[in-house]
C-alpha cells in the first residue's frame, strides 16, 4: 500500500518537474546551443549559418569597439565601487545609530532600488541637463555648471552617480545585516582597551564584515557588466563613445548592424571576463572569518 | 523619554536630509509633471501653477502623435500580471515537487536550477530572439510573455521555503484524502504566504521594468509595454519635458504603490537574497 503510493508520487513529482525541464529545453538549452553555433559561424539573420571557425573570436578581439566597451566597464567600476561602497557603509552605520524614523529612512533609500529604469533614466537626464535644477543650483552656489552627461570625461561618472543612487539602499541593507551580527562584546572590549572610533572601524567592523563587502563587490561587478537602459536612454553611448557599455555594443551589433554572430561571440567574452574578475576578487580578498 | 545626545540629534538630522535627497528625484519628477513645460526649469520646486494638463495630453491627446499611452499602460498590466500569475503558480507546484516529493533525478534538477541562475541573462538575448523569430512571434504579446512563464529562481525560492514546513501537515492532509492540489491550496500556500508574495512581487516589478527585451521583439506601438513607448517618446519628443515626466510618473507609480503596500515582503525578499 505504502509502496504503491510512493511509486505514484514519484511519477507525479517527476511529471511536474519535467514540465519545467521541457520549458527550459525550449527557452534555455536550445538558445544556449544556438549561442554556441552562432559563435562558430558567419550569419546575418538569413539563410543557413556557414561554419567560420574561430573567425568571430578574432573579429571581436580586433574590434576597437569591444575594447572601448571593456575599458568603459572598468572606468565605470573605478567610479562606482568606491562611491557605492562608501555611501552604503555610511548608510548602514547611520541606520544603526538611528532611533526615530528608522523605517522611513530605510524605505526612502530602498525606493530607489525598485524604481523603473526607463523612468529614472529620463528623470536624471532632465535633472542633470545643462539647464536643469542641479546645474542651476551649482551655478548659484559655486558660480559654474558641470556638463554631467555631455562631456566625455564626466558622462560615465554621472552614470555611476545614477546607479549609486539606485543601489545604496540595497547594498546598505546587506552591510546593515553584517553590522548587527557583530557581537557587542567585541566593542566593549575595544573600549576597555581605549581603541578610538576610527581604529574600531578599520580594525574591527570592516574586517568582520568581509563577507558582506565581498558580496556587495560581486553584485556591483555583475551590475556593471549588464548596464544598458541608463546609457541607452541618457547618453546613447556617447559622447565620443565614453559610455558605450558592452550591452549597448552587443545590442547595436546584433540588431542595428545585423551581426548576431559577432554579438553572440562578444557575449561569451563578456561573461568570461566578468566571471574571471569576480573569481580573482574572491581569491584575493575573501577571508573565512569566525567569531568565537 | 530620555534626552537625546547632541551627536545623536546630528546623526538623525544628517540621515533625514540624506533620505530626502534620495527621494528628491521622485519629488522633482512628480511636481514637475504637474507644471507647464516652460515653467519646469524656470520655477522653484514648490512654485506653481500646477495642473494635470500633461496627464490629459498623455492619455487624451497623445493619439495624435501616435503614442497611445493609455493602451500601452494596459499592455504593461496585462503582460506583467500574466507572467506573475504563471510564475507564481508554476513555482508553487514545481517547488512543492522539489521540496516534498521524491522523484528520479531530483538532485540533478536542483543543480540545473542553480546552474541556470549562474549564467548571465545577456548571453541568452540574441538566441532567444532567434527562437521567437523562428516561432513567428515577433510583434505579438506572446513574445513578451512566453519566454518568462516559468522561473528557475522562483522554483528555487519556493522550494527552499516549502522545505521548512513540517511533513506532519502534509501527512495529516493525506489522511484526509487530500490530493496534491488541495494540499497546495489549503496547507502549503497559506503556510508559505510570504515567499509566494515575494516571488510574485519581484516577478511583477521585474517584468514591468523590463526594457531591453520588449525593445527588441516589439515594434508595434499598439502592443508595446509602457516602458518602451515612454523611452521612444522621450527620444523623439524629449523637449516636451512635461508630458515625458508625466509618463515617467505613470511608469513608476504602480511599482511604488506595490512597494509601499507590501514593504514587509520586499524587505524580506531582499534579505532572503543575502543568504
Amino acid at each position: 500500500m505504502i509502496k504503491g503510493l510512493n511509486i505514484k508520487e514519484s511519477a507525479q513529482g517527476g511529471l511536474i518537474a519535467s514540465t519545467y525541464m521541457g520549458y527550459s529545453l525550449v527557452f534555455w538549452i536550445f538558445p544556449f546551443v544556438w549561442l554556441l553555433i552562432l559563435t562558430f559561424s558567419d550569419w546575418q539573420f538569413i539563410g543557413t549559418p556557414s561554419f567560420s571557425g574561430l573567425d568571430n573570436f578574432f573579429n571581436v578581439i580586433q574590434d576597437p569597439l569591444f575594447w572601448k566597451s571593456m575599458k568603459n566597464v572598468f572606468r565605470f567600476l573605478m567610479y562606482y565601487l568606491p562611491m557605492v561602497i562608501f555611501a552604503s557603509l555610511f548608510f548602514a552605520l547611520g541606520l544603526k545609530k538611528i532611533k526615530y524614523g528608522k523605517s522611513f529612512i530605510a524605505l526612502s533609500f530602498l525606493l530607489a532600488n525598485v524604481s523603473s529604469g526607463v523612468a529614472y533614466s529620463i528623470v536624471f537626464s532632465k535633472l542633470f541637463s545643462d539647464t536643469g535644477p542641479i546645474n542651476d543650483f551649482m551655478n548659484s552656489v559655486f558660480g559654474f555648471t558641470i556638463p554631467w552627461f555631455t562631456n566625455p570625461d564626466f558622462a560615465m561618472f554621472s552614470i555611476a552617480i545614477v546607479i549609486t543612487w539606485k543601489f545604496v539602499g540595497y547594498y546598505g541593507l546587506i552591510f546593515y545585516s553584517g553590522l548587527v551580527s557583530i557581537p557587542k562584546e567585541i566593542y566593549d572590549a575595544a573600549e576597555l582597551d581605549q581603541t578610538g572610533p576610527v581604529k574600531r572601524l578599520f580594525k574591527i567592523t570592516l574586517p568582520l564584515m568581509n563577507a558582506q563587502i565581498i558580496m556587495v563587490v560581486v553584485l556591483a561587478i555583475t551590475v556593471a557588466f549588464g548596464i544598458f537602459t541608463e546609457p541607452y536612454l541618457i547618453t546613447g553611448g556617447g559622447p565620443l563613445e565614453s559610455t558605450t557599455t558592452p550591452m549597448v555594443v552587443m545590442y547595436e551589433a546584433a540588431f542595428q548592424r545585423m551581426e548576431p554572430s559577432w554579438a553572440a561571440t562578444m557575449s561569451i567574452f563578456v561573461a568570461i571576463i566578468s566571471f574571471g574578475l569576480i573569481w580573482l576578487l574572491r581569491k584575493l580578498f575573501e577571508k573565512n572569518i569566525e567569531i568565537v | 523619554m530620555k534626552k537625546m545626545s547632541l551627536s545623536s540629534i546630528a546623526i538623525h538630522a544628517v540621515m533625514l536630509l540624506l533620505a530626502l535627497s534620495w527621494l528628491y528625484p521622485y519629488i522633482w519628477m512628480v511636481l514637475s509633471s504637474l507644471k507647464d513645460t516652460a515653467d519646469i526649469y524656470s520655477t522653484g520646486l514648490f512654485e506653481g501653477p500646477f495642473s494635470f494638463d500633461n496627464y490629459i495630453f498623455l492619455f487624451d491627446g497623445s493619439e495624435r502623435v501616435e503614442r497611445p499611452f493609455l493602451r500601452t499602460l494596459f499592455n504593461s498590466f496585462f503582460i506583467s500580471i500574466s507572467v506573475t500569475l504563471s510564475v507564481t503558480i508554476s513555482s508553487a507546484f514545481i517547488g512543492y515537487a522539489l521540496a516534498k516529493m521524491k522523484f528520479r533525478g531530483q538532485g540533478l534538477f536542483k543543480n540545473f536550477l542553480i546552474i541556470q541562475m549562474v549564467f548571465p541573462a545577456f548571453m541568452f538575448i540574441i538566441p532567444q530572439f532567434l527562437l521567437i523569430r523562428e516561432f513567428n512571434l515577433i510583434n505579438t504579446y506572446s513574445a513578451l510573455i512566453i519566454p518568462f512563464l516559468m522561473s528557475g529562481w522562483g522554483i528555487f525560492m519556493v522550494s527552499q521555503s516549502f522545505k521548512g514546513t513540517p511533513n506532519d501537515y502534509i501527512h495529516a492532509a493525506k489522511l484526509d484524502h487530500a490530493n496534491m492540489w488541495k494540499i497546495l491550496v489549503h496547507v502549503m500556500m497559506p503556510l508559505n504566504k510570504s515567499i509566494l508574495a515575494i516571488v510574485a512581487l519581484f516577478t511583477f516589478t521585474g517584468v514591468w521594468d523590463n526594457f531591453l527585451w520588449p525593445l527588441i521583439v516589439m515594434q508595434e506601438v499598439e502592443k508595446m509595454p509602457l516602458s518602451v513607448l515612454l523611452a521612444n517618446f522621450s527620444k523623439s519628443y524629449g523637449v516636451y519635458v512635461g508630458p515625458v515626466l508625466a509618463g515617467s510618473v505613470v511608469q513608476t507609480l504602480p511599482i511604488v504603490v506595490l512597494f509601499i503596500a507590501f514593504r514587509k515582503y520586499f524587505l524580506q525578499g531582499m534579505s532572503l537574497s543575502l543568504k
